[in-house]
């Protein structure tokens, strides 16, 4: 037995090598390479002088562009308004997801499959489109739901630099709960039936069965969707910048990542574009690391 | 396990370093002197409409140079990242469409090249009026050949006018007594809109006014956004928001569509170009002839500005410059160009004795006045000896952010202040020279 598998590890690393070497092929070329260019760049600073018409040249300049990055005021300002983001959404979105999730899971509920697809129909409409359309339900003016609200005595506008916020939360709730809703489910799904059997003998309603056993059973799907929220929203960009083009309250340095391709795209300096990526990239990282050591902890408790 | 990690290391350097020097060499672009058999393929990008036709006759007029037109989205639409990248990546087109404000920027930048040496001055740049001259040439030298002079038209409802009793505005004193008189008729409409999104409108409005926003002191940049007459310019429009009668919102967003063809907007300050964009909006609202061109309202005297128009250029990513430079000349100087355009838009060229093609090629049945009259008038009028800053992106870009918090209690007179800060900051980290 031994023997055996000592001989096929000889072929099977090979074997195993010429698998990778497309995966690796492509991380490498569309991966690792861009890092490291962005690393690169981001200590280089593109140098003019006088009126600047005489040309410009490339100068070491260490970690300039990192500090003048977080010396930004509207970088700093954008994580604030991430993290408030993250506040609003991660709750109302991952809480809506449960519920959403315990509802369809429960044994009176009705037309479950019909549901199920409801709750997920959102998510199947691209993130671009989403935005355009709540970009058009927000507009006053043009949108029937503000012309509905002011038939009812309610003045608001949804784009002013107040609302807006919430009201690009809203966009996301709406486009993310359904899809989260269908991996909760799936999770309930292989909650033994048993222990829900055994619960019903001890008298267990449906509330009690869905708090106390249903949901300490699925806290490590749980956990893993909270994982890639967190990501996600280090990543908005498609929302705001399309909301932007209907209103002026959000900025062209919102959030983080807006802030890195208005460096990039509007003030050329592709070095400072590098920096804040690079700042952003290890603020996934760290986050990531965090959510999954302290969902660990949770799932052992 | 361990040589492959060594290969995947040396790869990715290898694969960065290629990268590297991609972006580092451009091909060397030395004028030579101008050649008259200048043959070969020229790409040319725009976001202008019906520039495929101009591009097409000028490939039927001759058979040495071939031109390979491709649209690109304007400039608010992420067309100047596409074109800034491309060329710093070295695959950018030998011509592009850059507007004024943003030419020094590209200049500054090293992404266009001089023309002196690929393009006859004399039949040229030398036949232009100096107030566009100033635009392209940077150091003494031409960046660019202009195409359009863009100056800024205040267009009105002249319906609405007639109804409030109030006269075609003359001044700005004039321009807030009709929007008090149109509000007293119908208190839900405006005269006019002020555009966050639209920061090169408030600099012609200064520029109207005097201002200088962007000025050079020998070596040194001198900045102007909190000078008197911008002072002048923003507490009046600061007074015209808070009287409602100019409504904040962004210019060509839906809502502005929607004020247009339900009547809330009395006026539209644009320039020449805003006629198509105006057409469009309120022609099937049955708005046809109640719209009128009028030069834009001044101060007191006759002073005007241009808001928008545009430049072609060759770019340092660009091949065959001398190919490039006789397309160029053939865009911004030939009748032929103006007249393959056909009827895309309302120009006005910058080169003398063209813009008779453009009002032949365009067809302005749907207004109601003579609006090309009006724009000649306007284009007499313009101040000379305003500049724009090598870094425009960043003043656009912190203007229009500050101008946000327009509708929530902010001031136009703090987002200058703002924005002339950052404007400031910008220059420094970019290693400019400037003056406090």
């Amino acid at each position: 037995m031994a023997r055996k598998t000592r001989s096929t590890s000889g072929t099977g690393g090979r074997t195993a090598a010429l698998f990778l070497v497309p995966f690796f092929g492509v991380f490498a070329v569309a991966m690792v390479a861009p890092v490291v260019y962005s690393l690169v760049l981001s200590f280089y600073a593109q140098q003019k002088s006088g009126l600047g018409f005489g040309g410009t040249k490339t100068a070491f300049v260490g970690l300039d562009n990192y500090v003048q990055v977080f010396q930004s005021e509207t970088f700093t300002g954008g994580l604030g308004r991430l993290a408030l983001y993250c506040l609003i959404y991660i709750p109302c979105m991952v809480g809506g997801a449960v519920a959403f999730a315990l509802l369809l899971d429960a044994t009176v509920a009705r037309a479950r499959k019909l549901f199920q697809l409801l709750v997920f129909l959102p998510h199947a409409v691209p993130g671009v489109i989403a935005a355009l359309i709540w970009a058009y339900l927000y507009t006053p003016g043009v949108s029937p739901l503000v012309q509905a609200l002011q038939g009812g005595g309610i003045q608001l506008n949804f784009l002013d630099a107040h609302l807006v916020l919430p009201s690009i939360v809203n966009i996301a709730v709406w486009e993310w709960t359904g899809y989260n809703v269908i991996i909760l489910f799936t999770a309930l799904q292989s909650v033994p039936r048993e222990i829900l059997e055994a619960a019903r003998v001890d008298g267990a309603g449906e509330i009690r069965a869905a708090l106390s056993i249903k949901f300490p059973l699925i806290l490590p799907a749980l956990s893993v969707i909270i994982l890639f929220t967190v990501i996600g929203t280090l990543q908005l960009f498609t929302e705001p910048s399309i909301i932007s083009k209907a209103t002026a309250s959000v900025t062209s340095t919102w959030v983080p990542n807006l802030w890195a391709y208005d460096a990039a795209f509007n003030r050329h300096n592709l070095n400072q574009a590098a920096a804040a990526s690079i700042i952003i990239a290890l603020l996934a990282a760290g986050l990531s690391l965090a959510v999954t050591r302290f969902s660990s902890r949770m799932n052992k408790a | 396990m361990k040589r492959r990690h060594v290969l995947l290391g040396a790869a990715s350097l290898l694969t960065s370093a290629a990268l590297l020097t991609g972006c580092g060499t451009g091909p060397a672009t030395t004028p030579s002197a101008q050649s008259g058999d200048a043959s070969g393929t020229v790409t040319f990008w725009s976001s202008l409409a019906g520039m495929d036709k101009v591009a097409e006759r000028f490939n039927a007029s001759q058979d040495k140079i071939k031109v390979t037109f491709e649209t690109i989205p304007n400039g608010g639409n992420g067309g100047y990242a596409k074109l800034s990248t491309a060329i710093t990546a070295g695959n950018g087109p030998d011509v592009s469409t850059v507007e004024y404000a943003q030419l020094p920027q590209f200049v500054s930048n090293g992404q266009v090249v001089p023309l002196d040496g690929y393009i006859d001055k004399a039949s040229t740049v030398d036949k232009l009026s100096d107030q566009v001259r100033g635009l392209v040439q940077f150091d003494g030298k031409s960046y660019g050949l202009p195409y359009d002079a863009a100056p800024m038209i205040m267009w009105y409802r002249k319906d609405l006018l007639d109804k409030a009793g109030a006269e075609v505005p003359k001044t700005w004193e004039e321009f807030e007594a009709a929007g008090k008189k149109l509000k007293a008729v119908s208190p839900k409409s405006y005269l006019a809109s002020f555009y966050p999104n639209e920061p090169t409108l408030m600099a012609a409005l200064s520029w109207q006014a005097g201002a200088k926003w962007f000025s050079t002191e020998g070596d040194s940049w001198k900045l102007g956004l909190k000078d008197d007459a911008t002072k002048k310019v923003s507490s009046f429009w600061q007074r015209m928001i808070d009287e409602k009668i100019v409504k904040v919102e962004q210019a060509f967003s839906d809502e502005w569509s929607a004020d247009l063809a339900n009547g809330t907007l009395g006026g539209v300050l644009g320039a020449n170009w805003s006629a198509t964009g105006i057409q469009k909006r309120t022609e099937a609202a049955g708005q046809k002839g109640k719209w009128i061109a009028a030069e834009a309202p001044n101060w007191g005297t006759p002073a005007g500005a241009f808001y928008g128009g545009s430049s072609f250029n060759i770019t340092k990513s660009s091949k065959n410059p001398a190919a490039a430079a006789k397309f160029i000349a053939f865009l911004a100087t030939s009748p032929e160009a103006i007249a393959a355009r056909g009827n895309t838009g309302s120009a006005f060229l910058a080169y003398p004795g063209l813009t008779k093609e453009a009002r032949k090629a365009f067809d302005a049945g749907y207004f109601g006045n003579d609006i090309y009259g009006v724009f000649d008038k306007a284009y007499a009028t313009i101040l000379p000896g305003w500049q724009w800053g090598p870094n425009w992106d960043v003043t656009n870009t912190a203007l229009k952010d500050s101008f946000g918090a327009l509708t929530t209690g902010g001031k136009i007179d703090a987002a200058l202040d703002s924005s002339s800060d950052a404007t400031l900051s910008g220059f420094k980290q970019s290693g400019l020279s400037v003056k406090d």
